[in-house]
């Protein structure tokens, strides 16, 4: 549990910048109902894996909606991975990071009055970007990632251009590779009796 | 005290004195295990003390081979020597110590005939050798050939197979080898001193055919290991168990044949065959070869299905990989150990790279027949009929269930509290020593690794598996992340072969014959295992420290 509201909490704070300003968005596309205004999170079960692989249970991360969107507040999503094939079970890119394949399954999650839905991996800041699909049916979408910490991220685009290198619309719902809740100890737990300062934190 | 080569060998719990001060000085903490003989193991710099464990030290008594005496007094220890053993023929070796030179400092280290690695012996497939072991030092041991279908007699477990080599005694092994491929030996008790100390070689069984493999301009055996060293010189091991039961021991120096300067010579364009076998205890490398062209050819015992060209080589401890290497131009390549390493202070990851050796390219280039043969990808048809009476059974219902995890006791409460609190995410590889401290003075008494049956809540030695010679048995393993600290298990059988058909639900589309294959945190891999060789054998984790904290088991072949 605790883990868990570390993560929506992580989540709450990683809303890409980019999703502020929502171009190619028609104005007024973006009012927010009273009820999905963003505030307290909101515990929606998970969908069942939807990835046609067993992926690690332990790997999976919830994939949340950011409630900017009319009609997306209630949905609910999944990322799963698993390594893409090697022949040493594990694979890694040239730097040493891991080569993983995810799967992205969504449920709940309303049809656009316009426009499509599509998913993205992205580092967590942002500067690299793969389009990995346009949603349909809840998916299951899967991209590759060659990142050990990355975001993945639903956004309401315009139209499906497979060209596409970064999205423009709103970022309608994300998640966050589990690694990511790999966080520094200082100034908590064991270490804060002492000074973050000192190693470098605020 | 006790002797070796008739020397006494001196247990530094009595040197405190000579030990210098400890290189990690942070935040006040300098003087952190300099007591009773113990160093703590070299730390970040930007990795602080766990409050609270300031004066910790593992609850062993530390151990080195001949401390407190000039390594000088030891013969020099020789690079390794190939040796070919005919059909019948019987090689001696013997276990003694040794000096050896690493980063311009002298240790007494340990080595089968004297020499780092140990012999390189070569037999042709289907011949029987012998090799003659003499103990001539005061700690008992085995030789386990890995990966061998040898008489279940000669697999050299120590209180299984055979009574350990006492000083000056003598074993003889006789050595079956069906299987073409490259093997290595090293000892089975204590593996987590004596193979870190210098007790391991290879085996290389010759194939039938002369095209077995692909044709190559040359050949070269890397051994990669790593070794624990501080400025003041081998970190000790624990006596009575070992230190590092969480993660086990990583070392600060990596060490290819034995050295930390391996080097190698080859002509611009020439195809260059590498056999790779990995030592260490626990690390797990990503070997990498530059920007040169990497084939992927065969594995533990025998060739790929179909080779395959691929970036770098993973290679967990036990595992071998055979690659084909064309270095096209002139000039200095590294092969070297990449890996995105793990700051669990900071909670990042960071790029880390150590060259495990150095090719020196020259020029000019050749180009021929070999070469143009390495830009074809081979089918192994001999493999794929090899596997085909197997294929069936590939999908087949999955038989027996293990599960990793790990249990701990008497932990120093601030590790505990530490490391619940820094479990939000684990990896599922550990690259390097993230933790130092808390792996150190974590013992093989405090951690108990385990292999847990789910249908019958047996544990470790307590499993009960019993085949008959020509079973094929699909057993599934499942790396279970939710317990204290879960890590990759490089996973070993002995005696049989297996086929991995499925990693995380995903069939494995290019099948080889394996012995051990690692299992990372979370998933979940089947293995068909071919029940080919009668006897008492084990199924293991190759991390010695976790072999000798209790993650192991014996399953009994018997003759229809």
């Amino acid at each position: 549990m605790m883990g868990k509201t570390l993560l929506l909490a992580l989540l709450a704070a990683l809303a890409p910048a980019a999703a502020d300003s929502a171009p190619g968005i028609p104005p007024g596309t973006c009012a927010l109902p009273e009820a999905l205004v963003p505030g307290e999170a909101v515990h929606l079960p998970l969908p069942e894996s939807a990835a046609p692989v067993d992926a690690p249970a332990y790997y999976a991360f919830p994939v949340v909606s950011t409630r900017r969107l009319p009609g997306t507040g209630l949905a609910a999503g999944l990322g799963e991975v698993t390594f893409a094939d090697s022949p040493f079970g594990v694979t890694l890119a040239e730097d040493g990071s891991y080569v993983l394949d995810v799967w992205l399954s969504v449920e709940r999650l309303m049809a656009p009055r316009e426009g499509v839905y599509v998913g993205w991996l992205t580092t967590p800041d942002l500067d690299q970007v793969q389009r990995i699909g346009a949603l349909a049916d809840g998916g299951p979408l899967r991209g590759r990632a060659r990142w050990n910490k990355f975001l993945l991220v639903v956004t309401l685009e315009p139209g499906d251009d497979p060209e596409a290198a970064m999205w423009t619309g709103p970022v309608v719902m994300r998640g966050m590779s589990r690694s990511g809740q790999m966080h520094t100890m200082a100034g908590h737990g064991a270490f804060e009796q002492e000074n973050c300062a000192v190693y470098g934190y605020d | 005290m006790r002797l070796l080569h008739g020397l006494p060998i001196l247990l530094i719990a009595a040197l405190p004195g000579a030990l210098a001060a400890q290189e990690h000085r942070m935040m006040g903490h300098g003087e952190h295990g300099e007591a009773d003989g113990w160093r703590m193991p070299p730390m970040s710099m930007t990795m602080p003390m766990v409050p609270g464990l300031e004066n910790a030290l593992p609850p062993v008594r530390p151990f080195l081979i001949g401390d407190g005496m000039d390594p000088a007094m030891f013969p020099a220890a020789e690079p390794g020597r190939r040796v070919v053993v005919a059909d019948g023929d019987t090689l001696d070796m013997d276990v003694s110590v040794v000096r050896r030179t690493i980063g311009g400092r002298d240790y007494a280290m340990l080595g089968y005939d004297g020499q780092y690695p140990g012999p390189l012996i070569q037999a042709d497939r289907g011949s029987r050798i012998m090799v003659r072991v003499t103990n001539r030092i005061q700690l008992p041991t085995t030789v386990h050939w890995h990966g061998i279908r040898l008489e279940n007699r000669f697999d050299g477990v120590a209180g299984l197979t055979q009574d350990p080599i006492g000083e000056g005694e003598t074993f003889t092994y006789e050595i079956d080898v069906p299987d073409a491929g490259m093997f290595w030996y090293h000892p089975h008790m204590r593996e987590d001193v004596q193979q870190d100390l210098g007790l391991y070689g290879n085996l290389l069984v010759m194939p039938s055919t002369p095209d077995f493999y692909g044709p190559s301009h040359r050949e070269e055996v890397l051994v990669l290991d790593d070794i624990l060293i501080d400025d003041q010189g081998l970190i000790p091991w624990g006596e009575e168990a070992p230190t590092h039961a969480l993660m086990g021991r990583f070392g600060t120096v990596m060490l290819t044949n034995g050295v930390d300067d391996h080097r190698i010579a080859a002509s611009a364009g020439e195809v260059v065959r590498f056999y790779l076998t990995n030592v260490a205890n626990t690390r797990t490398f990503n070997v990498r070869f530059g920007n040169a062209r990497v084939k992927l050819v065969a594995s533990d015992i025998g060739k790929f299905e179909r080779e395959t060209w691929v970036e770098s080589v993973v290679i967990a401890p036990a595992e071998r990989y055979v690659v084909d290497v064309r270095f096209p131009e002139a000039g200095e390549v590294g092969i070297t150990n990449t890996i995105q390493a793990v700051n669990h202070f900071r909670g990042t990851f960071y790029p880390h790279e150590d060259t495990l050796a150095v090719v020196s390219v020259n020029g000019p280039a050749v180009d021929d027949e070999v070469t143009q043969a390495f830009g074809r990808l081979r089918e192994n048809r001999d493999v794929a009929e090899d596997i085909e009476p197997f294929r069936a059974l590939l999908g087949k219902p999955v038989d027996y269930e293990l599960v990793t995890t790990v249990r701990v006791r008497d932990l120093p409460v601030p590790i505990v509290a530490s490391m619940e609190a820094d479990t939000f995410y684990v990896p599922p590889v550990e690259w390097n020593d993230g933790m130092p401290m808390m792996n150190w003075l974590s013992t093989g008494n405090q951690v108990t690794w385990i292999l847990r049956e789910p249908a019958s809540g047996r544990e470790n030695g307590d499993i009960d598996w019993r085949f008959r010679v020509g079973d094929v048995v699909k057993i599934r393993v499942f790396n279970d992340p939710e317990s204290f600290h879960p890590m990759n298990h490089p996973i070993h059988i002995h005696g049989q072969r297996f086929l991995v058909t499925e990693r995380d639900g995903i069939p494995n589309t290019n099948l080889v014959w394996k012995d051990t294959t690692i299992l990372p945190v979370g998933s979940t891999m089947d293995l068909l295992v071919e029940m080919s060789n009668p006897g008492s054998w084990m199924l293991h984790c190759h991390i010695a420290e976790h072999l000798h904290a209790g993650m192991m088991f014996v399953f009994e072949v018997t003759e229809e």
